[in-house]
């Protein structure tokens, strides 16, 4: 019988893949998605793997393209959201996005910020990214939006004098931080070798 | 792409990205192309790949063709065709240099 679950993960991607590796190794596949809803049929246990992607940066062409090339090498993919926005016919501003990404709307990657892939387990390793020059970009990928949430929260914290923003801002700079310091611990990596 | 536009080294993922379309290949091709010539030593994941082959294309080294049906299929350029040959001849002189530095150990 499928299972249905609702859960919310935010920026926390890599909780979100090891939920859906548990829920697999449970004998659960992921077959359906939406806002808060994550629906699974049964399956043999430990067959699938997932992996989270955050595609927010790129435009809603480029994240198709995307999409489409995964498929092509024989994952399955889900779009997902990675913020629970119940306004309708909301602009959003993302100056760390790719050009063409910027201004998210309904139409473009607004609500579909992630990209579940799922691949049937052959025994070897299931790494989206290989060399440290890809992991390293995908990495400021990640950053990107809490460096921008941090800045705008610092800002508006001094300027308004609020707590409220200086909270966010503290829960920012913990992603921030995380996402730095794997950074530095890459590109030390990188200086000598490519992979 | 960490690659000397001026004519220099290119990664060992590129040359071998770009060694792949020689016959036409689609994504999935060109990383089992990889796997199999490296008996396994290099693998790349998707994301690594697809970031890959945007920016070959873009460099217009290789470029898609129409053969492959729904998948896209790519096939290397002259240009892409020019930098092999070019990446070819800076290996066989590093080769060369190593082979005799590192004496008879090769």
């Amino acid at each position: 019988m499928n299972r249905k679950c609702y859960r919310f993960f935010g920026g926390l991607i890599s909780a979100q893949e090891r939920w859906l590796d548990r829920m697999a190794a449970g004998g659960y596949r992921l077959i359906r998605t939406e806002k808060l809803l994550y629906e699974f049929e049964p399956c043999e246990k430990g067959k699938y793997r997932y992996r989270v992607e955050f595609v927010g940066q790129k435009s809603r062409t480029n994240a198709a393209d995307y999409a489409r090339f995964l498929e092509d090498c024989g994952y399955r993919v889900y779009f997902k959201n990675i913020n629970l926005n119940w306004n309708v016919g909301k602009l959003v501003l993302r100056p760390w996005a790719e050009p063409g990404g910027r201004v998210a709307a309904n139409r473009s990657t607004f609500g579909r910020e992630l990209l579940i892939v799922e691949k049937e387990c052959d025994g070897r390793p299931f790494e989206m990214h290989t060399t440290f020059e890809d992991k390293i970009n995908y990495c400021k990928q990640l950053r990107g939006p809490w460096l921008y949430l941090f800045l705008v929260s610092v800002s508006l914290g001094i300027v308004l004098r609020s707590w409220g923003w200086a909270v966010l801002a503290a829960i920012s700079a913990t992603g921030l931080l995380i996402y730095q310091a794997e950074l530095s611990k890459l590109r030390k990596q990188a200086k000598t070798k490519e992979w | 792409m960490r690659d000397n536009v001026k004519g220099g080294a290119l990664t060992e993922v590129t040359f071998y990205i770009l060694l792949s379309p020689y016959a036409p290949k689609h994504g999935y091709a060109v990383m089992q192309f990889i796997e199999e010539r490296t008996g396994g030593r290099l693998r790349l994941g998707a994301g690594t790949l697809y970031g890959a082959l945007n920016a070959l294309e873009e460099k217009g080294w290789i470029a898609p063709c129409g053969s492959g049906g729904r998948k896209k299929e790519y096939a290397i350029t002259e240009l892409g065709k020019q930098a092999a040959e070019r990446e070819l001849k800076r290996l066989e002189e590093l080769t060369r240099t190593a082979k005799e530095i590192v004496g008879g150990t090769l």
